[in-house]
């Protein structure tokens, strides 16, 4: 679980959202519907982003876990993504912001080392993720700024 | 965005209206904000709701036993252990509060009891609760309660509650009719259509929506026995108001035993301003219980809980000439209010959207009647850009109608037919006079931006692709700054409508802002602290805001009706003024010169002609908290608050232009391009607006290509997930092409008009009118929203509505 190891019994029936949030007080991570369409719960399982409320924590067991949390240290400096979202401002009432964080980090992560994702490729990457106050325009605008960071920072072109 | 006019905003240390980073984004990217889900008490026991699977139906009876047996249940409650509890009020009554004053004292009459006891009226009306030690044994505890119902008919349609022999939801309200209320001269506009060289008629539906913030509604009660004092968590858009409605007209307990927080709250566009009944719930079973009670809400839950939005069926007539003068619209509407009167729904569905129907125009008469009925659907309330974006669809499709009908440019038509600038301030004879405006050059603006003169040559080459381009405009006025409270009285508002700030200056220097209002996504620490620091010339980094939270801050309404900045900022704008000429006085005496010699700037004062005989800002702070040798006209300290209410309203405007392109094989919308100007007056900051502006226009696209609350035969709401109702999701939008016009509100010192939703108000209007142009060469005149592609291709294959 970010890079620590956690031990416990699970319930069969336990989603990992369940987990994460009551069992480890990992509160970052969000909970905005019943049925798997808002992309508030988004977690990393063995680097892949994943809907933490459609993972039961038995199943994760012995995976790698990461979550908001594991992103910085509290209080601590941002990630280039999350820097480059706060640029933009690409968070508003911040409720869909910590799973945006977890399902857009492969495609940041990554930009250095392939083309930079066109408008179209960052939209499709987002359409797991609900938002209902920026509609999307300032975090559209942020992955661009993240990508073109990391980019630069490798010497690519931008 | 840059601005096309405009005067410069106010003096200071200039930074407000700078694009400052919100101060709130780090702690939300990091996901260290705490909603209420993330409240964490000792002892916290889990409360669930049962909600009724049924429409309508009588209570035979309710039995508990089962459910009390089950492992880590507390405590099961019906409505009979709450018989000392008052419904939950209506306080915005249309028509104004003498005519309801009394005979109930807490609003309307049909009002929401906490539970439900004997009849049912929507699914998912509150009819149980369980208490347990965990959320998942609480609501395992749910399918243990054995209801027993009579099944009434039902009715979901405002229209056909009000027919004859139609189902009746409360016998206090004979006929379903909670209200029939009118505003605007109907012997006018009646002549003036009859005498019309031209009239256009259409029937529309505004469907009801679900306004769905992405978090979910929560509560947390917690009663302390040895204080007598309540502690209420709640997702809530006026923590002060619902503190109100709570201790004076829902439990009874004093004022001064209640106190309400608002956390981070994830989004509300209305929907969390209301009095809802888990929130009167968790107090009074934390104190029954003697442990904090809490409850979050799940999607299905607030989709048949929390208030849903528009819900009109409408007949609308626009009269005009044949070159093209609009003479009189008229307007007869049902508005659904679903099975009880919400916080303020009847209001919303009169006052907010009929008197703005006639928006940008000059139009001699207008006319509009409401009427508001009883159904069994889940309570109407406010949905971003709520009411006005009703009336700016209805008027915006009647314009595009009359255009086609006389053969003229849409555009044209509305040129002509703006309140001219010289107008101002302008009573548009439906109840509200316009503060400022000018809408000519808005108008020019976006059409010169969205490069409408090449839409016929970008129509042909679409075609070429198999698509069929269409362009829609429109414009809106929308009303915002609520409210002067006297004003507000009239329109039949229980409450003051004013905002309040207070601002300290501490003994080093730092200074705290502390207001009424409270933000649900607005950056309302970054905002505050630059109208501080600006009037006080200092750096907005040294100024804290406080907010949400009954007790520290003083009386506010809260956040709704894009007011905070146009209401609550001018309340700071107004203290930090009150601490800076006590400084000026003060710094006569300090420096030793007569009053009208010290200069103020920078935050600090000095003699005029003579810097060196000076003291800054922190030495200013210091010396009044010492309080030595002031003389006695002047008390130490910094502390001022000031309560604002506004002269009256203030009415932000825009035109926006909407792009789309149709898919002639699959009756697909896709918004191509979309320009949008609007004018809030002049802004705060601008990057946070633009934030605003981008979500809001989503929002409104939403309703017009993909939203609907869709209610079957028996009442049952079958889009309750969002599997089943469909909100935009990124790939759905373009970037938007924006800009504005900044013209100054007369009625608050900043000369800030509402921003936050107005841009919600015209873009269903805006893309109907853009896919009925391109579908008007085959006769299609109207299409009813959502424009589904079925919807969109069955029209394509010449099928009617
Ligand atoms: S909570 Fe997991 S997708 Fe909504
Ligand atoms: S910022 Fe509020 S839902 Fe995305």
């Amino acid at each position: 679980m970010n890079g620590r190891p956690e031990q416990f019994a699970a319930q069969p029936n336990e989603l990992l959202v369940e987990r994460l949030r009551d069992g480890l007080g990992l509160t970052g991570t969000k909970v905005g519907c019943d049925t798997g369409q808002c992309g508030t719960c988004v977690v990393r399982l063995d680097g892949r982003s994943v809907k933490s409320c459609l993972v039961l924590t038995a199943s994760a067991a012995g995976g790698e876990v990461a979550t908001i949390e594991g992103e910085t240290t509290r209080g601590g400096e941002l990630s280039g993504l999350q820097e480059a979202l706060r640029q933009e401002h690409g968070t508003q009432c911040g409720f869909c912001t910590p799973g945006m964080v977890m399902a857009l980090g492969e495609l940041v992560e990554n930009a250095a080392d392939r083309e930079a994702p066109t408008e179209p490729e960052i939209r499709e990457w987002l359409t797991g993720n609900l938002c209902r106050c920026t509609g999307y325009h300032s975090v559209v605008r942020g992955v661009q700024r993240a990508c073109a960071t990391a980019r630069s920072a490798a010497g690519q072109e931008v | 965005m840059t601005a096309v006019t405009g005067e410069a905003p106010a003096t200071g240390s200039g930074v407000l209206g700078q694009p400052l980073d919100s101060r709130e984004d780090p702690q939300l990217l990091r996901g260290e904000a705490t909603y209420v889900a993330d409240i964490d008490l000792p002892r916290t026991a889990h409360m669930a709701i049962l909600g009724s699977p049924v429409a309508h139906a009588k209570i035979l009876s309710i039995e508990t036993k089962a459910a009390e047996q089950l492992p880590g249940v507390l405590k099961v409650a019906t409505a009979a252990d709450f018989t000392d509890v008052m419904p939950l009020p209506c306080i915005w009554i249309p028509g104004g509060v003498e005519s309801h004053f009394p005979p109930h004292p807490y609003g309307l009459p049909g009002a929401r009891p906490v539970l439900t006891g004997d009849t049912v009226r929507h699914v998912g009306d509150p009819i149980a609760v369980v208490v347990a030690e965990t959320p998942r044994q609480a609501t395992a505890a749910l399918a243990a309660i054995a209801v027993e119902y009579e099944p009434l008919p039902v009715v979901t349609r405002a229209d056909e509650a009000l027919a004859e022999g139609a189902p009746q939801l409360h016998e206090a309200v004979p006929g379903n009719l909670n209200a029939y209320w009118t505003c605007g001269d109907k012997d006018r506009t009646d002549a003036a259509i009859a005498e019309a060289e031209v009239t256009v008629e259409l029937d529309l539906v505004n469907q009801r929506t679900i306004n769905s913030p992405i978090e979910p509604r929560g509560a947390v009660g917690d009663y302390d026995a040895a204080t007598g004092e309540y502690t209420l968590y709640a997702s809530t858009q006026g923590p002060h108001n619902h503190r109100f409605l709570l201790s004076a007209l829902v439990l009874g307990i004093p004022f001064n035993k209640l106190r309400v927080i608002a956390p981070t709250v994830g989004g509300s566009f209305g929907t969390k301003g209301y009095l809802y009944p888990d929130m009167a719930l968790v107090l009074l079973l934390s104190k029954a219980l003697g442990r904090p009670v809490k409850w979050v809400d799940t999607r299905t839950g607030l989709m048949n809980s929390t208030v849903q939005g528009r819900d009109h069926r409408q007949h609308v007539t626009l009269a005009g000439t044949r070159d093209g003068r609009i003479t009189a619209v008229r307007c007869t509407s049902y508005a659904n209010l679903g099975a009880y009167p919400s916080t303020i729904g009847p209001g919303v569905a009169t006052a907010l959207m009929g008197r703005s129907i006639s928006g940008m125009y000059d139009i001699g008469a207008a006319f509009c009647e409401v009427y508001a009925a009883f159904t069994n659907t889940v309570s109407l309330g406010a949905q971003r850009g709520s009411g006005r974006a009703e009336a700016a669809f209805l008027m915006e499709r009647l314009v595009d109608r009359y255009a086609s009908e006389i053969g003229m440019d849409p555009a044209a038509v509305r040129r002509k037919n703006l309140v001219p600038k010289e107008k101002f301030p302008y009573d548009n004879g439906l109840g509200w006079t316009y503060d400022s405006g000018n809408y000519q050059l808005n108008f020019d603006r976006a059409i010169e931006l969205s490069g409408y003169a090449d839409m016929p040559a970008r129509k042909a080459e679409a075609r070429t692709r198999g698509k069929r381009l269409g362009v829609g405009l429109a414009t809106y006025v929308a009303i915002c700054g609520v409210g002067p409270s006297t004003r507000m009285s009239q329109e039949g508002m229980l409450g003051g409508t004013w905002e309040s700030a207070n601002i300290r200056v501490h003994p080093t220097g730092e200074v705290t802002v502390i207001v009424g209002s409270a933000s649900t996504g607005q950056s309302h620490g970054t905002v505050f602290a630059q109208v501080a620091a600006d009037e006080l010339g200092i750096d907005p980094a040294t100024v804290q805001v406080l907010e949400g939270d009954t007790q520290k801050a003083p009386y506010g309404q809260g956040t709704y009706g894009s007011r905070s900045y146009s209401m609550a900022a001018p309340a700071v704008a107004l203290t930090a003024r009150k601490i800076k000429s006590k400084l000026i006085r003060a710094g006569a005496v300090f420096l030793g010169i007569p009053e009208d010699k010290v200069v103020y700037e920078g935050g600090g004062v000095h003699e005029e002609g003579n810097e060196k005989n000076a003291k800054t800002f922190a030495e200013l702070a210091m010396s009044m908290w010492y309080g030595w040798g002031l003389p006695a006209e002047i008390e130490p300290a910094l502390d001022e608050t000031t309560h604002f209410d506004p002269p009256d309203f203030n009415y932000p405007f825009g035109t926006h232009v909407a792009v789309v392109e149709i898919d002639e094989l699959t009756g697909e919308t896709e918004v191509v391009s979309y320009t949008a100007v609007d004018d809030a007056g002049h802004i705060g900051n601008p990057k946070i607006v633009l934030g605003q502006i981008e979500g809001s226009i989503t929002h409104g696209l939403g309703q017009a290509l993909m939203e609907a609350a869709v209610y079957d035969e028996q009442g049952l709401l079958v889009s309750s997930d969002l599997t089943t109702y469909a909100l935009p999701r990124a790939a759905d939008v373009p970037f938007f092409t924006l800009d504005k016009t900044v013209t100054p509100s007369p009625h608050n010192p900043l000369g800030a008009k509402g921003a936050g939703e107005i841009a919600t108000v015209p873009p269903a209007a805006a893309v109907v009118n853009a896919v009925v142009d391109a579908l008007s060469d085959l006769g299609v005149q109207h299409i009813d929203m959502p424009l589904t592609p079925e919807k969109v291709w069955r029209r394509l294959r010449g099928e009617a509505q």
